[in-house]
């Protein structure tokens, strides 16, 4: 444990110093001597972050359930609370125990986001475990990871001893048994990470030796052992409905991002956009049952005290019985003021229904995603919204009396031309005469408008995984011209940092070469590189001019079909060749249906659920 | 049907904020499925009011909350379950039915308060109580408070003398710690809530540019012993 002294101190001198006391209702302390293994969960930002993350709260409890492993939290302090760390010389501990993290068995990482890989190297410095994987000791933790970005984890391959690729549920559990075993024979490391090489979904880097071409290309990636596979599938949970979810989670005393339950009703989505990873690597879709949500929300209402039950997953309108579900909540619960949101909305008529049942309720706030500005631009992404769904949409908005609508795009697709760019301008302003089209009487409220642009970021496992990103030159130039475009007292248009999301680009598709550049970076100084006002984008450029890398080479570069891409060697059950086809289909703007309208080949049928999915 | 309720707010619960005090209480109430009443309108509140806010880092063995509810339940039923969803720190002490017609903030006039401070320099015990005496028998004590505004510092010289109830020195051995600092231990009563208040931190800050400790405000202990309303120039508890 730390010095309860040193730490009372501060915590005197901090920011929201409540981020670092643990304690909140639902927090498991178990007593660490009496256990077999010391599990720490390591979110990458701060805790506020951290705590809104649904897999924190699977995972905390799944392994918690267990009584022979104790799993504490561990986030990225604050950069106030990291300098009075190191001055009052306090290691990096978990909330619930106050344990310095190097006394656990495991540090498993979750990676929801590349700008967060280097707090990851921060975190272990702060707690005394050695950066790099090989520098690590027989006593030192196990640095594991997994989350969304593991699907690509060559970047920060040098850093971590194993991966874990894909839904985590039942494969952590696999691994926790074999290390208990393990440790009750006589602990080898190395002989603990070839054993557990073998269970489907483990990746250990270490093992595998990458050969690169002349021109920088990848030319192949070989087992350096035998009896490990070549090719890493992904984990899934195939029955859903009866994999674990915690009937309790966290109640965090503090504000966080997401102060509500999360109640997961469905994995997966049908829809097909293009730009989307998500949509891909968590194929195929599985539903929850209504009994079962409506029991596991029953029990967590109860345990929790929230006044807000989130309809989390990909695409929440698509959930196959979304209006008996909600029905039947709101039945329950309105009357104790008990509400239910979903986090995303579509543009189409049936989400309006819902929103109709929802409201009744409490009112949340208007955010639409278009994602491009013209129908042509839609379809190339494959984001099946027309404009007049836009239009259906916030006309009952206004009707209802909503007056403040949030428009989503992306800057920098694949194709986009000025045309595409003014779309987005065109539909800002459409909004605006639909409102001004009411009666004066009908208006309510005060007109806000925001248009919102983000920065395509092409991604691993998607059809525009071979596209080159947009230069920062060309970012600029698309935000100038919809600056200078888009003049109204009433529109509003914010846009993302084009530094941010080419670093991100880079770091998204990237090869392990790329952890030298990472670790120099954090050792610049760089940290809490998604937050804007710390982000250090000069930092990073010295960073790769230091060790002779190319950032250009993996944001800017259009692949060709056959080159072989760092994350080839990971199986998502979704075939190379559909996510190619797609791409061809996307330059020519050709759409693919939603998969429940029939089956589009991808593949995840045949190599992961034998069947219809 | 307004209940009030005395509860404590110890050890590192003192570092939530009074928003998330009150959001704690809320979803306890509702994890307890206790009967609270809600507002109308728009948005709908529970109906709840704490005494008078504690200003994070502060420790309290006594605070007071109202909270009406639809129904009657016995305030030994409340307390118990209500004690069950609260985390180590914060306790419900008691609980009793009240027909204050006024709010409770609007009737809360002072604060008890006790005080751990390092100082730097140190004098004798008596000549420091004296000193204390003399402090207090000055008709004003003027001191700047600075405050924020949007953003922006606000100065203003006022008169704190009125806000200072009394004030005594707590002697014990206790008076150096380990790390070879001296320590003083004072208790004080300062006013508090809609009738003027002043801060701990203000009045120590006052106390110290007299008494020239050089006390190391930033990390003292605090710690709130009570809270009294005044009615009819009466003081006394609120329960």
């Amino acid at each position: 444990m730390i010095n309860r002294i040193s730490f009372d101190r501060v915590l005197k001198k901090v920011e929201k110093p409540a981020r670092y006391i643990g304690m909140e209702k639902n927090s498991i302390k178990k007593d660490l001597s009496k256990v077999d293994i010391k599990f720490a969960f390591a979110f990458p930002d701060v805790y506020e972050v951290g705590m809104s993350h649904l897999g924190l709260h699977i995972l905390y409890n799944l392994l918690n359930n267990e009584d022979y492993i104790a799993c504490e939290r561990v986030f990225a302090p604050w950069i106030d609370m990291e300098e009075e760390m190191k001055r009052e010389g306090i290691p990096l501990f978990t909330l619930e125990n106050k344990e310095p993290i190097n006394n656990f068995d495991f540090l498993g990482f979750t990676l929801q986001y590349e700008m967060s890989y280097t707090n990851i190297i921060n975190m272990l410095d702060l707690g005394n475990v050695p950066i790099f994987s090989k520098d690590r000791k027989e006593e030192d933790p196990l640095v594991i990871a997994g989350g969304p970005c593991a699907y690509n984890p060559e970047p920060i391959a040098d850093f971590i001893d194993f991966f874990v690729i894909g839904e985590g549920e039942e494969v952590v559990l696999e691994i926790m048994k074999i290390y208990r075993e393990f440790k009750l024979k006589g602990y080898k490391r190395d002989e603990f990470l070839k054993e557990v090489s073998k269970i489907e979904g483990v990746y250990v880097p270490k093992f595998y030796e990458v050969y690169y071409k002349e021109d920088n290309t990848i030319e192949r990636m070989e087992p350096e052992i035998d009896g490990i596979p070549r090719v890493i599938n992904k984990r899934i949970i195939k029955d859903i409905d009866n994999s674990y979810y915690p009937d309790k989670i966290i109640v965090p005393f503090i504000e966080t991002v997401h102060d509500r339950i999360p109640l997961e009703i469905f994995r997966g989505c049908t829809r097909g956009c293009r730009f989307c990873q998500a949509g891909m690597i968590y194929r195929p879709v599985r539903e929850k049952k209504v009994e079962t949500l409506l029991e596991l929300a029953e029990k967590l209402v109860n345990n929790t005290g929230y006044a807000d039950i989130s309809l989390t997953s990909l695409s929440s309108c698509d959930y196959s019985q979304l209006q008996f579900l909600i029905s039947k909540l709101i039945n329950k619960y309105g009357e104790k003021q008990i509400g239910v949101s979903l986090p995303s909305l579509r543009l189409d008529s049936f989400s309006i229904d819902i929103l109709k049942e929802i409201e009744k309720v409490r009112k949340t706030g208007l955010t639409f995603a278009p994602e491009a500005g013209s129908q042509r631009l839609r379809d190339v992404i494959n984001k099946g919204v027309t404009e007049k769904d836009l239009e259906t949409a916030v006309t009952y908005a206004f009707e209802e009396g909503w007056s403040t609508i949030k428009l989503y795009f992306m800057i920098g697709l694949p194709t986009e031309t000025e045309e595409d760019l003014l779309g987005i301008r065109d539909l800002g302003y459409k909004v605006k005469n639909i409102f001004f089209n009411f009666p004066k009487d009908k208006r309510k409220g005060n007109l806000k408008i925001t248009l919102s642009a983000s920065c395509f970021v092409p991604k691993p496992f998607t059809p525009f995984q071979w596209v080159g990103q947009n230069s920062l030159e060309e970012f600029n130039e698309k935000i100038n011209l919809l600056r200078n475009e888009i003049r109204d007292r009433k529109i509003t248009f914010n846009y993302h940092d084009p530094k941010l999301s080419y670093l991100e680009a880079v770091l998204a598709r990237g090869d392990r070469r790329l952890s030298k550049v990472i670790a120099r970076a954090w050792e610049l100084g760089c940290k809490f590189d998604g937050w804007s006002e710390i982000f250090d984008y000069n930092k990073w450029m010295k960073a790769f001019k230091e060790t002779g890398i190319c950032a250009d080479f993996y944001a800017l570069r259009e692949r060709k079909y056959d080159e072989v891409l760092p994350w080839d060697f990971i199986n998502i059950g979704v075939d190379k060749s559909f996510l190619y086809s797609e791409y061809k289909k996307a330059t020519k703007g050709i759409p693919t249906k939603d998969c429940r309208e029939g089956c589009n080949n991808c593949g995840i049928n045949r190599s992961f659920i034998g069947g219809v999915c | 049907m307004n209940l009030r309720i005395k509860f404590t707010k110890k050890g590192y619960l003192k570092y939530i904020s009074h928003l998330d005090t009150m959001r704690l209480f809320q979803r306890a109430f509702r994890r307890g499925n206790i009967p609270i009443k809600y507002s109308q309108g728009f948005n709908p509140q529970p109906k709840m009011s704490i005494a008078n806010p504690l200003a994070l880092g502060i420790e309290s063995e006594e605070e007071f909350m109202d909270i009406e509810l639809l129904k009657k339940i016995s305030e030994q039923e409340f307390i118990e379950i209500i004690n069950n969803q609260l985390p180590d720190g914060i306790k419900i002490l008691d609980a009793k039915y009240v027909n204050d017609d006024k709010s409770l903030p609007s009737t809360v006039r002072w604060s008890y308060y006790e005080i751990n401070v390092k100082t730097k320099n140190m004098m004798d015990k008596n000549l420091l109580e004296e000193k204390i005496n003399e402090w207090l028998n000055k008709k004003e004590i003027m001191f700047e408070r600075r405050r924020y505004k949007k953003g922006k510092e606000i100065k203003d010289v006022k008169n704190i003398r009125p806000l200072i109830g009394n004030i005594s020195l707590v002697k014990d051995n206790k008076n150096i710690n380990d790390d070879a600092k001296y320590i003083i231990r004072i208790r004080c009563l300062l006013k508090s809530g809609d009738n003027g208040s002043l801060k701990p931190t203000d009045f120590l800050e006052a106390l110290d540019s007299y008494l020239s400790l050089n006390m190391e405000i930033e990390m003292a202990d605090i710690k709130r012993l009570n809270i009294f309303t005044e009615v009819d120039g009466k003081i006394q508890s609120p329960m």
